[in-house]
C-alpha cells in the first residue's frame, strides 16, 4: 500500500536528486559543458514569432543562463513546458496563437442549468453559438444533487432552482437535445456526486438511445464524482463513505474499460476552498484525495496508465498571494508522486486542471467591483496554465446570472487571452520570477507538512473518519470571516471605502409553479408506464450490489425504467443512509 | 438554539461560522447539520426546547422551506419559537419580507455582520423559562419543557419508576458510540415497531458556557416520532455527563414518560473511570476502538471492571483481531463471562449491533 510518507518521501527525493545534479554539472567540466551545448541547441530550436506591431519575440520564454547549475536546475527542477516536473504546464504549449490557421479550442466553458431539462438545453444552444467546440457544463438543482424525485415531500420549492432537475433518462434526452454527443467536437462536464453514477448512466442511456448501442465509447466528457471532497467539504453523500467510494470505482473501472474518452472523476478543490479552506489546505487536500483515488483504483488491479490519464482536477483561484503559484506547484507535485511512488508513465503525469474564478470572493456591495476580482483572479489562473476556465458573473452574489454578466464573464476570458498579447505570442511569459519561485518553494513546502499530518493520522479516509479535514477547513474558514469583520482582510466596498450606494435590486430567476408542477406530472407518468419493469429493474440491482458486482454496469440498465429517486431508495434500503460528520 | 439547513441543500459555511460565533457568546447551539426536512427541523425544536430555530438556505426554495417550518411549530403547539435565518444573495430582500409576514422573525441579507445577527439573537430570544403548569411526563412538549427547567436547577420530583431499560454509554472521543446509538435505534425501531425510545446525548460546554451540541446531526435514524433526542451540555460539570442528568433520566425513565428503552451517551472520556453513578442505570456499556489493545493503562481498566457490557468497534480496522483478543484475555483475568460485543457500527445491519441490541 503507497501512503502520502511515501509520496512526501519521493518528492524530497526529487529535490535533492535535481542539488545533487547541478553539484554534478558544476564539479565535472565535461559535464558541465555537455549541458551548456544542449541548452543552446535547445534555445536555438526556439521559433520566433511576430506581434501586431512587428516586435519579434521568442515563442518560448527561457532564461538566460551562463552556467551549467542555472540549466540543470531549470530543466529538471521546473522543466520545459509539457515535461517533467510540468511546472509552467501541462502541454508544451497552452493559449498561443496558432502559427498556422484558425485556434481551436477555447479554453472557456461555462457552467449552466436552470428550470426544467428543456430550459437549460436552450441555454446550451445559445451558449455554444458560434463556437467551433460545443463544451457544455452541467449544474443540477438541489433535488437532484440529493438523488432525489422532484415529487417527494419537501422538494417542491427547489425543483429547477439554481440548476436543472433530472429526474429521469428521458429528461436527459431532452438536456442535450440537438447536440451531437459522439462527435469530437462536442463535449459534456457534469457536476454532479453522490448521485453521480445514477447521472452518468442515465446520460449514457439517453446517449445509446439517441446514437445506438456503441455511442458510449464516443462520448466525450467528465462526471465531477469526487465523494471525498463531499465527505470533507460539499456535503452532497448518500450512502454511507466505504458504499460511495465502491459505486465511484465500479463507475471508474467501466469507464476505464469501456469509455476510453471520458474522464470518470474531476478531483476537486473548488468546494474544499469555498467551504473555508486556505488555498495550501485547498491543495493538499485535493492532491492527497487524487492520490488516494489512485491507491483504490489500484488496488483493484488496474494498472496505473489505463487510469491515470483519466483523472482531472478542479480548483479554484481566489486573490490570496498563494494563488500566482498555487497549481504550478500541485503540477509538480502530482507528476512526482505518479511517477516515482505509482510508477505512472507520461500519459499519467500530467495534472490537467479545470480553474473557476472565486464565488467567495465575490460580494453584492458595489458589486460591479467584482468585475476587477473575477479579471484578476482569470490573470492568476491562465498564469497557473489553467487548461480550462469558468469565470463568474459579477452579479453572481445577488441573483442568478443575467446573460448580460454572463457574457461579460465569458469575454473577460477573450479579452485576456485574445485581445491582450499576455498568452499569445510567448509561453512562460511571466514564468519564473523570483518572488513567484519563493512561493512556490513556501506553499510547496506548506503542502508536504500538511501530507505529513494526514499521513500521521493514517491517510486521507482514516483523518477524514476523524474529522481531520472538516475541522481544519472550519477553522480557516472561520478566521476569514473574522477577519472580514475585523477589518484585517481588506474587502473593497464592504470593510473599507464603502459608500452608501442603494443595493441593487436582484431580479432572481425563479421557476413557476405550474413548470415544478409539469416536472412532477411527466415524472409520474414515466413512473407509471415502468411500474412493473422497473421493480424487476431494482431488485437486480439490489442483486449485483450484495453480490460485489459492477454497480455502474448494472445502472446502465437500471435507468431505463427507474428513476434517480427509486434507485436512490433502493441503493439505501441495501447499503444505509450516510451519517454526517457535521 | 437549534441551526439547520434546508432538504437538498448542503451548503454549511456561513451556519458553521455563525454557530462558533454564537458559542463564542454563550449560546448553547444544536446543530442539526445539512440536508434537514421540515419534520426533522420542527422536531429537534419541540425536543430540544429551543429558543429559536436558525436556518441557512442557499439553494432555492427558501420561501416555502421557512412558511412550512413556522406552520410546523404552530401545529405542533410551540408557536413562540423565534425563526430567523439567511442565505446570502439567494434571498431577496422582497422575499424577506414575504417570509416575514409568513411567520420568520428576521431575515439576515447579504452583507449581514455578525454583531448583527448575535446582538439580534441575544436581544430577541433572551427568555426565563418556567415550570409547565401540569407536569405529564407523557407529553413530548412538557417531557421537553420539564428537562429544561431541570438544567436551570429547578427540582421536580420524578413521577415512579417504569419498565423502560436505561443504557449508560461511554467511552473515549472518536470510538463511535454516537454512530453505534444511532444503529442500535435503528435496529430497535424495526424489531420493536411500537416501543420508543429516549436519547440523551452529551456535549461538552466551553469555557464561555456555549456549547455545541452536534450528535443529533450525526444520527440520521434517531430522526424519528418514536424516539425522543435531548442534547445535553456539561455545563461546568466533571465526568462526561450534566448536572441533570440524573433527574432527566428519572423523568424519561418513569411510567407515565412511557419509553422502552433509554440511553444516555456521554461526552467523550479519557482519564476517569465510567462517569455512572450508581442506580443511574441499568446497564453500563463501554465502547473502545481497537487502537486501544496495545496500550491498556490503569484507568481503561478501571473502565473495564466497572462496564456491564464491553463493545470492541471498528473492528474492520486493521490490528483489530489482535486488540479485541488482549481486551478479552484482561476481562477472563477479571471478570469470566462478561460480554465482550466486536462490531462495525458504521455497517448497515451490522451483526456485532445486532448481538449488543440481544444482550440488552
Amino acid at each position: 500500500m503507497k501512503t502520502l510518507g511515501d509520496i512526501v518521501e519521493a518528492i524530497r527525493r526529487f529535490n535533492a536528486a535535481v542539488e545533487e545534479r547541478v553539484a554534478e554539472v558544476r564539479s565535472d567540466p565535461a559535464k558541465g559543458q555537455a549541458v551548456m551545448e544542449e541548452w543552446r541547441v535547445l534555445r536555438a530550436k526556439v521559433p520566433e514569432v511576430e506581434t501586431p506591431t512587428g516586435l519579434r519575440l521568442p515563442r518560448l520564454a527561457l532564461p538566460e543562463l551562463d552556467e551549467p547549475g542555472a540549466v540543470v536546475k531549470f530543466l529538471q527542477g521546473e522543466g520545459l513546458p509539457g515535461k517533467f516536473p510540468y511546472i509552467s504546464s501541462a502541454y508544451p504549449e497552452l493559449y498561443l496563437d496558432p502559427i498556422e490557421g484558425p485556434r481551436t479550442e477555447e479554453p472557456t466553458r461555462l457552467f449552466a442549468g436552470l428550470g426544467l431539462a428543456e430550459d437549460t438545453n436552450e441555454r446550451f444552444h445559445l451558449l455554444t453559438k458560434n463556437q467551433r467546440s460545443h463544451r457544455m457544463s452541467t449544474a443540477f438543482d438541489g433535488p437532484t444533487l440529493y438523488g432525489m424525485d422532484s415529487d417527494e415531500p419537501g422538494v417542491f420549492g427547489k425543483i429547477g432552482e439554481g440548476g436543472v432537475a433530472i429526474d429521469t433518462v428521458e429528461d436527459m434526452e431532452k438536456l442535450y437535445a440537438g447536440f451531437d454527443l459522439t462527435a469530437a467536437s462536442t463535449s459534456v462536464s457534469m457536476t454532479i456526486n453522490g448521485p453521480a453514477p445514477t447521472i452518468l448512466a442515465m446520460f449514457v442511456a439517453a446517449a445509446k438511445r439517441r446514437f445506438g448501442k456503441d455511442a458510449a465509447e464516443k462520448l466525450r466528457g467528465t462526471v465531477q464524482a469526487d465523494i471525498l471532497k463531499e465527505v470533507q467539504a460539499q456535503n452532497e453523500v448518500l450512502f454511507p463513505v466505504e458504499d460511495s467510494l465502491r459505486f465511484l470505482l465500479d463507475m471508474c473501472e467501466h469507464c476505464v474499460r469501456k469509455m476510453p474518452r471520458w474522464y470518470p472523476v474531476s478531483i476537486s478543490g473548488y468546494h474544499i476552498s469555498q467551504a473555508g479552506a486556505t488555498p495550501v489546505q485547498q491543495a493538499a487536500f485535493t492532491l492527497s484525495n487524487g492520490f488516494a483515488y489512485v491507491e483504490m483504483l489500484r488496488q483493484r488491479g488496474l494498472p496505473v496508465d489505463e487510469f491515470a490519464p483519466r483523472l482531472s482536477f478542479f480548483l479554484d483561484c481566489s486573490l490570496d498571494v498563494e494563488f500566482v503559484a498555487l497549481a504550478r506547484v500541485c503540477r509538480k507535485l502530482w507528476a512526482i508522486g505518479m511517477r516515482d511512488v505509482f510508477g505512472a508513465t507520461e500519459r499519467g503525469q500530467s495534472f490537467k486542471l479545470h480553474t473557476q474564478t472565486s464565488g467567495r470572493s465575490l460580494v453584492s456591495a458595489e458589486f460591479k467591483n467584482n468585475l476587477t476580482r473575477t479579471a484578476l483572479e482569470l490573470l492568476l489562473a491562465c498564469l497557473n496554465g489553467t487548461n480550462s476556465c469558468h469565470s463568474n458573473s459579477a452579479d453572481e452574489p445577488f441573483t442568478t446570472p443575467t446573460e448580460e454578466y454572463a457574457r461579460l464573464a465569458s469575454h473577460a476570458q477573450s479579452i485576456l487571452l485574445e485581445e491582450s498579447g499576455l498568452f499569445r505570442h510567448t509561453m512562460n511569459l511571466l514564468a519564473g520570477s523570483s518572488g513567484m519561485t519563493q512561493v512556490e518553494r513556501a506553499v510547496e513546502a506548506a503542502i508536504l507538512t500538511e501530507f505529513e499530518t494526514l499521513d500521521r493520522l493514517g491517510g486521507v479516509l482514516e483523518a477524514m473518519e476523524q474529522r481531520y479535514q472538516r475541522s481544519a477547513i472550519q477553522a480557516a474558514g472561520y478566521r476569514y470571516e473574522r477577519q472580514i469583520a475585523d477589518g484585517t482582510r481588506p474587502v473593497i466596498g464592504v470593510n473599507r471605502y464603502w459608500s452608501d450606494e442603494p443595493r441593487p435590486v436582484p431580479v432572481l430567476v425563479r421557476i413557476p409553479d405550474e413548470r415544478k408542477q409539469f416536472q412532477i406530472d411527466r415524472l409520474q407518468d414515466f413512473k407509471l408506464r415502468n411500474a412493473e419493469r422497473a421493480l424487476v429493474a431494482l431488485a437486480r440491482l439490489t442483486r449485483v450490489v450484495r453480490d460485489g458486482g459492477n454497480v455502474f454496469s448494472e445502472l446502465i440498465e437500471t435507468v431505463e425504467y427507474c428513476s434517480l429517486g427509486q434507485i436512490t431508495k433502493a441503493l439505501q434500503e441495501t447499503v444505509g443512509r450516510f451519517r454526517p460528520l457535521v | 438554539m437549534l441551526t439547520a439547513v434546508p432538504l437538498c441543500d448542503g451548503h454549511d459555511s456561513a451556519i458553521t461560522a455563525v454557530n462558533l460565533e454564537l458559542i463564542r457568546h454563550g449560546i448553547e447551539v444544536v446543530y442539526l447539520g445539512f440536508h434537514r426536512s421540515v419534520a426533522d427541523i420542527v422536531r429537534a425544536a419541540v425536543q430540544e426546547d429551543v429558543a429559536a430555530v436558525g436556518i441557512s438556505s442557499y439553494n432555492g426554495g427558501h420561501i416555502e422551506f421557512f412558511r412550512e417550518v413556522a406552520d410546523g411549530l404552530g401545529k405542533a403547539g410551540r408557536r413562540e419559537i423565534g425563526l430567523f435565518g439567511g442565505g446570502g444573495g439567494t434571498i431577496t430582500p422582497a422575499d424577506a419580507e414575504r417570509m416575514h409576514v409568513e411567520g420568520t422573525d428576521r431575515i439576515f441579507l447579504a452583507g449581514a455582520s455578525f454583531d448583527d445577527m448575535v446582538g439580534y439573537v441575544r436581544e430577541r430570544y433572551e427568555r426565563t423559562v418556567e415550570k409547565p403548569e401540569h407536569l405529564e411526563a407523557g407529553a413530548p412538549l412538557c417531557l421537553a419543557r420539564m428537562i429544561t427547567c431541570l438544567e436551570e436547577g429547578m427540582i421536580l420530583d420524578a413521577p415512579s419508576r417504569g419498565s423502560a431499560k436505561v443504557v449508560g454509554i461511554t467511552g473515549p472521543g472518536g470510538a463511535g458510540k454516537t454512530t453505534l446509538i444511532d444503529e442500535l435505534t435503528r435496529q430497535y425501531l424495526v424489531e420493536h415497531p411500537a416501543h420508543r425510545v429516549a436519547i440523551l446525548s452529551h456535549d461538552p460546554s466551553t469555557l464561555h458556557q456555549g456549547a455545541l451540541l452536534g450528535d443529533r446531526a450525526t444520527m440520521v435514524y434517531a430522526q424519528d416520532d418514536r424516539v425522543f433526542l435531548r442534547s445535553m451540555a456539561t455545563r461546568g460539570r466533571q465526568g462526561g455527563l450534566s448536572p441533570a442528568t440524573g433527574p432527566a433520566l428519572a423523568w424519561l425513565s418513569s411510567a407515565e414518560a412511557g419509553f422502552d428503552l433509554v440511553m444516555v451517551e456521554t461526552v467523550g472520556i479519557g482519564q476517569e473511570a465510567l462517569p455512572f453513578p450508581d442506580r443511574m442505570v441499568d446497564r453500563r456499556i463501554l465502547v473502545m476502538n481497537t487502537d486501544y489493545g496495545a496500550r491498556l493503562q490503569l484507568q481503561k481498566i478501571l473502565m473495564l471492571e466497572v462496564a456491564d457490557i464491553v463493545v470492541a468497534n471498528k473492528q474492520d480496522r486493521p490490528g483489530s483481531d489482535a486488540a479485541a483478543l488482549e481486551i478479552r484475555r484482561h476481562l477472563d483475568a477479571i471478570a469470566p463471562g462478561k460480554p465482550l460485543v466486536r462490531s462495525v457500527a458504521s455497517r448497515h445491519g451490522d451483526a456485532g449491533v445486532a448481538e449488543l441490541l440481544k444482550l440488552l
